[in-house]
């Protein structure tokens, strides 16, 4: 049963000692060394997609457990140090490697998604999750597909709640993707379809209309 | 280079090496690290560097907090991993506020159909809820000294051997209930005795010497920690006169024991992480 349930947190792509760690992590938090597991976590979200989408809810159990185990919060406040270090390297991490850049945006929507506290979200991330978003509205970064992908990726996930903590950012943003869409020359037509999707869906109130739906997806098997 | 001035040297490099980020000199008895991490098998582990640099061996469950430096607590901590636990604690604040109000509430209607029927003369606790306290810096500052209070191996020992509905009135040390209106000094005099009860369930230590002298230091510490640089309203006349000196640890030394010599000899340990 524990196999399954482990399964789902996407650590099939770590070495089998370090799997070993997680998983230890997960039952007993106490026995290991949380700042360690929080960087090997962070370390990993860099570099593979697939775990930076779904690395948050390893890091909700793993605060959850600890924090009932007793009442400890070691490894979140590892975990959010370290995303704010690299938070403050972003810009230099992405003239390095756009898709460590992706990643990191991917794994800190994720965080956010995940840890709530009291099931509100952390304030602290709110301002730090725009600023990656603002970054990826701007002109240079929607001629890239990764970098849109990534945009709309997260706002399908994360934009209701977002919207719900700080309109006014939300509003911001879309004030660019809207000029983005309607001037930006050279625009490649991928981007545009993903910002014209995502216009109408924050426009639908986040959700799709069935006639929307089947325009950009009805090509796609059900 | 003189002896004198050698020994000086040595007696600064060693202050120095007291004060110096890592863990503070009564660190090795809280429960928790500075970095949240709980301190399982301390003594079985043996001792940290700094502990060697202590002549007196203090009780395993020493609470005083850890001094981070000379930063202002009113101050908005920068690192997220503090701003979400500061948010976390004013959450919680609120949270247990509503929950207090609606206990209120509930106790003050059965109280007055209860009045009513017996027809007796009220006493004024059915004004209870009107009265509470709801100003969130007096609530967050109080939650922070209760939280040192149960973050102790006392409390953990104290709550697993004496269940709630055992807990017997004066011999049990009970929490000071936060959302009470008290002046501060009755508050911080309240979380202090509080502190000593709880001290009857210390764990067993090797050779402890005296326990009295440890429970001042510890009193005096926590309270100097704790001490936000305002001073305490003054509602009691009778403190009046106290209040003219510049830390409480002089205040503790007449209140609790009248030994300044004692409460001297604590100042000037106190002084350096004091800054």
């Amino acid at each position: 049963m524990m196999e399954n349930s482990t399964d789902d947190y996407r650590i099939q792509s770590f070495d089998l000692d370090t799997q070993m760690l997680l998983k230890t992590a997960l039952k007993d938090p106490s026995s290991v060394n949380l700042e360690k597991v929080s960087n090997v976590i962070m370390d990993q979200s860099l570099k593979d997609q697939v775990f930076s989408k779904e690395a948050g809810r390893i890091c909700y159990t793993i605060v959850q457990a600890e924090a009932k185990q007793n009442n400890g919060n070691v490894f979140r406040r590892n975990l959010l140090n370290r995303l704010q270090q690299e938070f403050k390297d972003r810009e230099e991490t992405r003239e390095r490697s756009l898709q460590e850049w992706v990643c990191y945006v991917t794994f800190i929507c994720n965080i956010f998604d995940y840890l709530k506290v009291n099931n509100m979200p952390m304030v602290a991330l709110v301002h730090p999750v725009f600023d990656c978003l603002m970054r990826l509205a701007q002109p240079d970064a929607l001629m890239n597909e990764e970098e849109v992908d990534c945009l709309v990726l997260q706002l399908h996930r994360i934009g209701e709640q977002l919207e719900k903590v700080n309109s006014q950012r939300m509003d911001e943003l879309f004030f660019l993707l809207r000029d983005g869409f309607l001037l930006q020359e050279g625009l490649p037509s991928m981007a545009r379809l993903l910002l014209l999707e995502i216009l109408e869906f924050r426009a639908g109130g986040w959700l799709l209309s069935s006639t929307a739906h089947k325009y950009y997806y009805s090509e796609i098997a059900d | 280079m003189s002896d004198w001035t050698r020994s000086r040297r040595r007696d600064a490099h060693s202050s120095e090496r007291d004060n110096d980020s890592g863990p503070s000199r009564w660190s090795h008895c809280r429960k928790r690290g500075v970095d949240g991490s709980l301190r399982a098998n301390r003594e079985a582990d043996g001792h940290h560097k700094t502990n060697c640099s202590h002549t007196d061996n203090r009780h395993a469950s020493f609470t005083t907090p850890e001094n981070a430096g000379p930063v202002s607590r009113c101050a908005r901590r920068a690192d997220w991993g503090s701003q979400v636990e500061d948010d976390e604690m004013r959450r919680d604040v609120h949270r247990d506020m509503q929950r207090y109000r609606r206990r209120i509430l509930g106790a003050e209607v059965t109280q007055r159909e209860r009045k009513t029927s017996s027809g007796s003369s009220g006493s004024c606790d059915s004004r209870e809820g009107e009265n509470m306290e709801t100003d969130e810096s007096v609530l967050l500052r109080r939650q922070k000294q209760i939280n040192y209070g149960k973050n102790t191996l006392a409390y953990d020992r104290y709550i697993k051997e004496v269940p709630k509905h055992m807990r017997q009135a004066g011999v049990h040390p009970k929490t000071p209930n936060k959302f009470r209106k008290y002046s501060r000094r009755s508050w911080d005099q309240q979380i202090k005795l509080w502190k000593v009860k709880l001290h009857a369930w210390d764990p067993p230590t090797e050779g402890s010497p005296d326990k009295v002298l440890n429970n001042i230091d510890e009193l005096g510490l926590d309270d100097v920690m704790d001490i936000e640089l305002d001073f305490p309203t003054l509602s009691d006349p009778q403190d009046a006169p106290a209040s003219v000196t510049t830390r409480s640890l002089s205040l503790e030394g007449e209140e609790c024991l009248g030994t300044p010599v004692k409460v001297q000899k604590t100042d000037t340990t106190v002084e350096p992480d004091m800054a």
